[in-house]
């Protein structure tokens, strides 16, 4: 190496060579790493999933989300079941823990992978999720599973005497909750209160259950026996419309809400314990009487809390026991009549007068009560069956199941024989098919439509099938056949039906030609149905009080066309069930008095 | 997918075999939880990282047993050869937390112990570090405790930006909706 180095100086030059042409690499995109598949940005709701529950509201820590109304333009539900309000979270607030979408029962909320957001306003850190950011749905990034959830989507099992043990008496089928399986079912409640909404009567349900899962069966009581002197009984029975709207059920087992209400209401064993427990305040009497006919549900629960608010009440009931459809349509191995007496001697202690075996029209005249009170209740029910209309309805051993039914309950004998057929799919027939398996026949259901057409609680078919009950979906009877001496039945013919779509409406069945089918049997039940006997109306009332197609015409404060009669239940409205006529009686109550105190 | 933890079950019954009284289970791929004694904690984590590999502390923390009165400390720490991750777990009184200071066996265990001291109130005697971590001039109790009322704390010390006044209640909002009462008694049970 000299001093004076000609290289070094010149090497670098040459690299000026390539001055001005392209380059031979190549400039790659710059990618951004993508973020964590699990990463917690902020949330995304789907609007349509979104029931309102405001179950991420209540579990939120930070007090970040609040339950808001959105604007019309986004189409909300406003459904039972729904409750129309959306959440919206404050970002200055949340600190990502998720819990809000662990908890979210249906799983619309979740939070996506963005978590970029500027700007220099810390009030626009208000974003109602699926609104403000209806990208979201892509960039989903911590979800909800059934698996990760902290909701319990099983229900606890309710224990059942098994099939073939059943059919062997009219012992209850449903053995109950213990008290360990009540408090951890009432603990699935999340008390969104959705429920309430599709209750006729609008009970309480997030409160009483609430009041188990904290374990005080005492104020569960009291709180259900604040619109609902009957409970035990719908504890039982109950249809239980709640249950299908309930938020755990979107995703997993509804909350079991009346097997909850019935192990409430059988911790009060007699009907003095029940007075005890729930020692309701009675109003001094205000001079007032008021006559109610029928003591079924809607009777009994007008007479309740008319009693209560201070009113003289009598109810004038045309059989031995009071309870109505729940007492002589209800089979003994899904109601016992224990249970129904202890609360009717309930409500007889609280000062409900009943007549029994007083049928007005019969023993007293509708005009001796309209005249002798001050307002009068209608709850007669819908009790008489309506004609199956085919030839050979009216040999022996062809009965309506409803008479069938009121004869087992009354504790008469009817001898069904070995084979037995019943006609219809709603719970009467269902009803009517598992007291016959109980009495040793071999019972087949012919329904007209599919299964999933059935009116029945699933439940009870479910349990039917259980003993054995055969089910023949899409069977069209069409004449009973007598036998040799011409009086009773010998056997029963039908057609096989297929099921047409019908526009805006339900699969129609329609008979398959030539597939006439003789079936062999000793009884023919039929249930498709009731209507209500109002010969005991005279002609001046009937003229006074409306009855349109089979059924009493009321305003919805439950008054007919006389102001001064009231009426509810099976004879008013259309759903049929006993909730429902709890429900009448309890808003008959508020328009009886809100009538008579005015005047 | 079914895959068989020979290498889990292999650290599992190594320490099985090491330490009286401790249990241990391989519960899934590459994880295996060893649940001991207070006393015996340090002994294991210095056991494993020495003679076994487990050379990386991947974290330490702390969960609270309300019911049963306790907190469970849990340190998770690595092998770079085997790829299996140790789970050390134990149970101490909660009414008097206290835990060997083991910071001399991971330098960063300082900083997990100084946080989980913060937040849960858990003492480590003889531990050498700053009393604060995230919290400044903290009185309350710890936090991180479940019987901290957060939610509480939240309402005492912040107030509610604006704009959020159109909130609303769901069940007073179907209470209304469907004209249903409410009776005063039952309120108690309502959600809140």
């Amino acid at each position: 190496m000299s001093f004076f180095d000609l290289k070094g100086i010149v090497r670098p030059l040459i690299g000026l060579s390539q001055f001005g042409k392209n380059p031979h690499t190549k400039r790659l995109d710059v990618l951004g790493k993508d973020t964590a598949d699990r990463y917690r940005g902020f949330h995304y709701n789907d609007l349509e999933a979104c029931i309102g529950c405001g179950n991420c509201s209540t579990i939120c820590m930070n007090g970040a989300i609040d339950m808001v109304e959105l604007a019309a333009e986004f189409n909300i539900s406003q459904a039972k079941g729904n409750s129309g309000l959306r959440p919206r979270v404050d970002y200055g607030r949340c600190c990502w823990c998720a819990l809000c979408v662990d908890v979210c029962p249906t799983g619309s909320l979740n939070l996506t992978k963005e978590y970029n957001y500027v700007s220099p306003d810390p009030n626009t850190f208000l974003w109602t999720p699926g609104v403000d950011n209806p990208y979201g749905k892509d960039q989903l990034s911590f979800v909800s599973t059934k698996e990760t959830s902290l909701m319990t989507f099983d229900r606890v099992p309710m224990r059942e005497l098994d099939g073939t043990e059943r059919v062997k008496s009219f012992a209850e089928v449903v053995l109950g909750y213990n008290e360990e399986e009540a408090r951890a079912e009432a603990s699935r409640c999340i008390s969104c209160g959705l429920c309430t909404e599709v209750c006729p009567d609008h009970m309480h349900i997030p409160e009483y259950i609430n009041a188990i899962a904290r374990g005080n069966d005492q104020d569960a009581l009291r709180i259900i026996y604040d619109n609902n002197p009957l409970p035990e009984m719908c504890g039982k029975v109950c249809t239980r419309r709640c249950e299908d709207v309930c938020a755990i059920a979107v995703r997993g087992e509804a909350v079991a809400i009346r097997w909850l209400k019935r192990y409430a209401t059988e911790q009060a064993q007699t009907a003095d314990l029940i007075q005890e427990i729930v020692n309701p305040e009675i109003k001094e009497a205000n001079g007032y009487k008021v006559g109610i006919i029928g003591a079924g549900p809607s009777g009994l629960t007008a007479a309740y809390y008319l009693a209560l608010r201070g009113f003289d009440v009598t109810v004038f009931e045309a059989k031995q026991f009071a309870g109505g459809m729940t007492m002589y349509g209800i089979p003994k191995y899904r109601l016992p009549m224990d249970s129904l007496n202890k609360q009717v001697s309930y409500l007889q202690k609280i000062g409900v007068k009943i007549k029994f075996n007083t049928r007005v029209g019969k023993e007293i005249s509708f005009d001796e009560i309209y005249k002798n009170h001050d307002a009068v209740f209608i709850g007669i029910g819908f009790e008489k069956p309506w004609k199956l209309g085919i030839p050979g309805e009216d040999l022996e051993n062809a009965i309506p199941a409803v008479e069938y039914l009121r004869m087992i309950n009354d504790g008469e004998s009817y001898d069904v024989g070995k084979k037995v057929v019943v006609i219809g799919g709603g719970n009467v027939a269902i009803d009517g098919a598992r007291v016959a398996a109980r009495h040793d026949a071999d019972v087949t259901i012919l329904y007209r439509r599919r299964v999933e057409d059935m009116p029945a609680d699933w439940e009870e078919i479910e349990g039917a099938e259980d003993e054995h009950v055969h089910i023949h979906p899409q069977a069209i009877p069409i004449r009973i056949i007598a036998d040799k001496s011409g009086k009773k039945v010998k056997a029963i013919e039908y057609l096989e039906a297929e099921m047409i779509a019908e526009e805006g409406g339900r699969p129609r069945p329609v008979p398959i030609e030539g597939s006439e089918t003789i079936m062999e049997v000793d009884t023919v039940i039929g249930a498709i149905g009731q209507e209500a006997d109002y010969s005991f109306l005279t002609e001046e009332y009937a003229d006074k009080i409306e009855v349109n197609r089979g059924r009493i015409v009321t305003n919805a404060q439950q008054q007919t066309s006389d102001a001064k009669v009231f009426a509810g239940g099976d004879a008013v409205n259309k759903t049929a069930d006993a909730i429902s006529a709890i429900a009448d009686g309890f808003r008959a109550v508020k328009s009886i008095e809100a009538f008579l105190m005015k005047k | 997918m079914e895959t068989s933890l020979i290498k889990e079950e292999l650290l599992a019954q190594q320490l099985q075999n090491a330490f009286e009284n401790i249990v241990t289970e391989a519960v899934r791929k590459d994880t295996v939880f060893a649940y001991a004694s207070k006393e015996q904690v340090s002994s294991i984590l210095l056991y494993a990282k020495e003679k076994l590999g487990y050379k990386s502390l991947a974290h330490m923390s702390c969960i609270d047993w309300l019911e049963s009165d306790e907190f469970e400390l849990v340190y998770i720490i690595w092998s770079p050869e085997t790829k299996l991750n140790l789970f050390v777990k134990t149970r101490i009184d909660r009414q008097n937390p206290e835990m060997e200071n083991m910071d001399m066996i991971w330098r960063q265990l300082n900083t997990y112990q100084r946080e989980i001291r913060e937040m849960f109130g858990v003492e480590f005697p003889g531990f050498v570090g700053e009393k604060e971590f995230i919290l400044e001039d903290w009185e309350d109790a710890p936090p991180m405790r479940r019987d901290f009322d957060t939610l509480e704390y939240v309402n005492d010390t912040f107030f509610e930006r604006e704009g959020r006044e159109d909130k609303q209640d769901v069940r007073e909002r179907i209470a209304k909706r469907s004209g249903e009462e409410i009776p005063d008694f039952a309120k108690k049970y309502s959600r809140e």
